[in-house]
């Protein structure tokens, strides 16, 4: 026996891998992100592509990108300088971005997959249109149509989509509209609490953007980005360090910052739906983007090796690690750009000074349990200072208190049905008290009745 | 107090309107949509108004109503108005889940009026959900409850108290102001409707949420009434149609606020209707009697629907 004549395995994809497969990986708010992504990236290399790091000036205010979800159709327009033909024609459509392709640019686009598998994602017809200057200076407009299920009919190469003339958009940029929705984009697209979670996501991981004036607008009305702010006083000194790390001969700038940005909370419990912690934890930037905020696992360390899982206690610490690098594969990313790959050379050697920081806030919480009232007055002395403003200095400087003889106190710990415990609330003047403090009043309140004085 | 005890229920011109309104949506809707053997669910407590409506407007035969008083419980059952009522004894966070698998009702669709004169809380907030994940096709799904601000908390805490409430679609921008006074009510429709829309959107109901009952009346405290459709896929464009037409009555910009009248009053009054012009507070002294400006407005808006209400004194 031998192979004969059957000496090739087949191994050519086809289309629907594309528009079936790989769009299953990916939730609805990721596919979004990725086309915000792709807009971000052309305002950023019409700026001339340098690091995104902290310290450059660099200044996104001319730029809007504007997002519609509607129940019969998605639209994401930009004016961010738009995609060339001559992109379009060699790179833009093709499934993964060929090695020719330009990696200097500091961008967060890395895969060449994002828009293709974010339209098959939203729908069945799917319009991209393009408006930008060429290089002699005249304006050029095209469109590119996309029928999926007429392009799904055929799998026999060459893989290509038409390209046709199109009036030009108001301001040189890129409008993706895409209608015949998949039924899971209508039903999210007409859920009012899928569409305030958008804007929140937004609001959250291009925060660092629309500080450089980026605007993003959500169905008209304009996202309003987080405020990522540490607290500085001659107690409270975050950390800030820069460093450079090399993998298989591309660069990457690393810039770890840390700190108090509030006050620990009151009672190391959290409350009912409290979200009190959600803006605490680490920040993973790569290439200016957020791609994990806020995170308290052990994604970012908590609860691994020496290191504690989080607790509500900590509550008040932010940390940032920011990786930028001219080429992005270099960057510890997942595919869905929406987490951090934990195994990646660079962000563990990362990791240790990361632990480093939290450690510190861990004991100074702690300790601070000792003398909660000298700690209150030092940290309400802190005030608030932007990000790149914050000095160089390899170690956080947090304040050392002296613990004061506490009484010895007992814990309390009872449940009752949420509408008394609110009606009793009300009673005592606020209905979201948390449950703790009604707790306390309520002790208070018969303890004064029944013993009296102290 | 069980509120049956306060007031008898059809001595509330706003809230007779509003029903009236309803029902009336809803047979506009019967002609177009199938609810074929309809179920009706409702709290009929001891006066049945909403029943007597389902089974004379609509040709409602079963329904079901629920009481979680114990002396209520036997007076309902003794004032059922037709031998197809069931009256089930408990509360409704109780009862509905039995309904859910009784194989009797639970492939026919549902027309579900939680009239609670209770304001939204975490209790109310279970059973609309639990509707929206278990009502079969084709469904209806009204719910009215107290709009009244200050059950809401004090001014500043409502935000965060409608957040805690209606979940992920509250803005987290939300302005004091939007809680306050007339706008309150306006709020609160607004994000019941979004929650009910957003439960059905992330369950993939197949047919979704349409949005259709939005009313908000007052006689004492100011009601909310919000409800729509939980069609089948294939209903969506029709039922969609009907509801988003312009003479699609059960969304009124304004509140219900109807004015008491006697029978001599509204029998003048309506000598004068139909009039395509305003009805002027003239106009009504002329008449011999005197009316506020808003209370006219609604007697033209509404007067076909106005209840009146005559003493007996025996
Ligand atoms: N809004 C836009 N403005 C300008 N060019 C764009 C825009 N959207 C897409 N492009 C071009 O299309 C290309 C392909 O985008 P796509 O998102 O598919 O891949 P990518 O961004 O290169 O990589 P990734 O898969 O990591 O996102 C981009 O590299 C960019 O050149
Ligand atoms: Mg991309």
């Amino acid at each position: 026996m031998s192979v004969d004549g059957k000496n090739r395995a087949f191994a050519y994809p086809t289309k629907a891998f594309f528009v079936r497969m790989i769009t299953r990986d990916i939730n609805l708010e990721d596919c979004i992100l990725d086309l915000i992504d792709n807009s971000v990236d052309s305002a950023w290399n019409q700026e001339g592509s340098c690091p995104m790091g902290l310290g450059d000036g660099a200044n996104l205010s001319r730029y809007t990108i504007d997002i519609q979800l509607l129940p019969d159709q998605f639209v994401i327009r930009d004016n961010c300088g738009g995609m060339s033909l001559d992109n379009a024609v060699e790179h833009a459509f093709s499934f993964g971005r060929n090695a020719t392709a330009d990696r200097d640019d500091f961008s967060i686009g890395v895969y060449g997959i994002g828009m293709k598998r974010a339209v098959f994602k939203l729908g069945r017809k799917v319009k991209v249109r393009s408006t930008f200057t060429q290089s002699d200076g005249s304006r050029l407009a095209f469109v590119v149509p996309i029928e999926v299920d007429t392009w799904l009919q055929n799998d026999a190469p060459p893989w290509d989509f038409d390209i046709a003339d199109d009036n030009p958009l108001e301001e040189n940029g890129v409008e993706i509209s895409v209608s015949e929705l998949t039924p899971g984009s209508a039903s999210s697209f007409n859920s009012p609490a899928f569409v305030q979670n958008l804007r929140r996501i937004i609001a959250r991981d291009y925060s660092l953007h629309m500080q450089r004036g980026l605007k993003i607008r959500l169905n008209g009305n304009p996202v309003v980005g987080w405020a990522i702010n540490l607290l500085q006083s001659d107690d409270f000194i975050p950390m800030r360090v820069e460093y450079t790390d090399e993998l298989e001969g591309d660069t990457v700038g690393i810039e770890i910052i840390g700190g108090m940005a509030a006050p620990p909370p009151e009672s190391i419990d959290p409350d009912e739906g409290d979200d009190g912690d959600r803006r605490f934890g680490w920040y993973v930037v790569c290439n200016g983007r957020i791609v994990l905020a806020a995170d308290k696992s052990a994604l970012t360390g908590w609860g691994t090796e020496d290191w504690p899982q989080w607790h509500y206690q900590y509550a008040g610490f932010i940390g940032i690690i920011l990786f930028t690098a001219a080429n992005a594969a270099a960057l510890p990313l997942t595919t869905t750009k929406r987490s951090v790959d934990t195994s990646s050379e660079i962000y563990r050697r990362a990791r240790p000074r990361m632990r480093e920081v939290s450690k510190r806030w861990i004991s100074y919480t702690n300790q601070r349990k000792q003398a909660l009232d000298e700690a209150r007055k030092r940290e309400s002395a802190a005030v608030s200072v932007p990000l790149a403003s914050i000095a160089q200095r390899p170690a956080v400087t947090l304040p050392v208190l002296v613990a004061k003889p506490a009484q010895k106190s007992a814990n309390v710990n009872y449940s009752v049905p949420v509408s008394r415990m609110k009606k009793l609330a009300q009673e005592f003047g606020n209905i979201n008290m948390p449950y703790r403090d009604v707790g306390l009043r309520a002790f208070e309140y018969t303890y004064q009745d029944l013993v009296g004085k102290d | 107090m069980p509120s049956f005890n306060v007031v008898n229920y059809s001595l509330r011109p706003s809230k007779s309107i509003q029903r009236q309104l309803v029902f009336e949506g809803i047979s506009k809707l019967k002609a177009s949509l199938d609810f074929e053997r309809q179920v009706y669910i409702g709290f009929g407590s001891i006066w049945f108004t909403d029943f007597v409506l389902a089974h004379r407007l609509l040709g409602i035969d079963d329904m079901i109503s629920i009481e979680a008083n114990e002396v209520g419980y036997h007076r309902a059952v003794f004032n059922a108005p037709y031998a197809t009522v069931r009256v089930l004894h408990g509360l409704s966070n109780e009862v509905l889940p039995t309904l859910y698998s009784d194989g009797s009702i639970c492939t026919r669709p549902w027309l579900v009026w939680l009239d609670y004169d209770y304001h939204f809380d975490e209790t109310r907030k279970e059973d609309i959900i639990s509707i929206i994940e278990n009502s079969p096709p084709n469904s209806i799904l009204l719910v009215t409850f107290n709009g009244g601000e200050m059950k809401y908390g004090k001014a500043p805490d409502r935000p965060a108290r409608l957040r805690e409430l209606f979940g992920a679609a509250v803005p987290d921008d939300l302005a004091t102001n939007s809680c306050r006074d007339e706008r309150m009510q306006q709020t609160l429709a607004d994000f019941a409707l979004d929650l009910i829309q957003s439960t059905a959107s992330d369950l993939a109901r197949p047919g979704g949420f349409i949005p259709a009952f939005r009313l908000i009346y007052q006689d004492n405290a100011p009601m909310v009434t919000v409800g729509g459709i939980l069609p089948t896929k294939g209903a969506v464009t029709t039922a969609g149609g009907i509801v988003n037409n312009a003479n699609w009555k059960c969304r009124p910009a304004k509140p219900i606020v109807a004015p008491p009248l006697t029978l001599r009053e509204s029998a003048v009054l309506q000598s004068c209707l139909p009039s395509v012009e305003r009805l002027s507070r003239d106009a009504v002294r002329a008449l011999g009697f005197d009316l506020e400006e808003d209370q006219i407005e609604t007697f033209q808006t509404y007067y076909r629907h106005c209840p009146t209400f005559v003493q007996i004194l025996a």
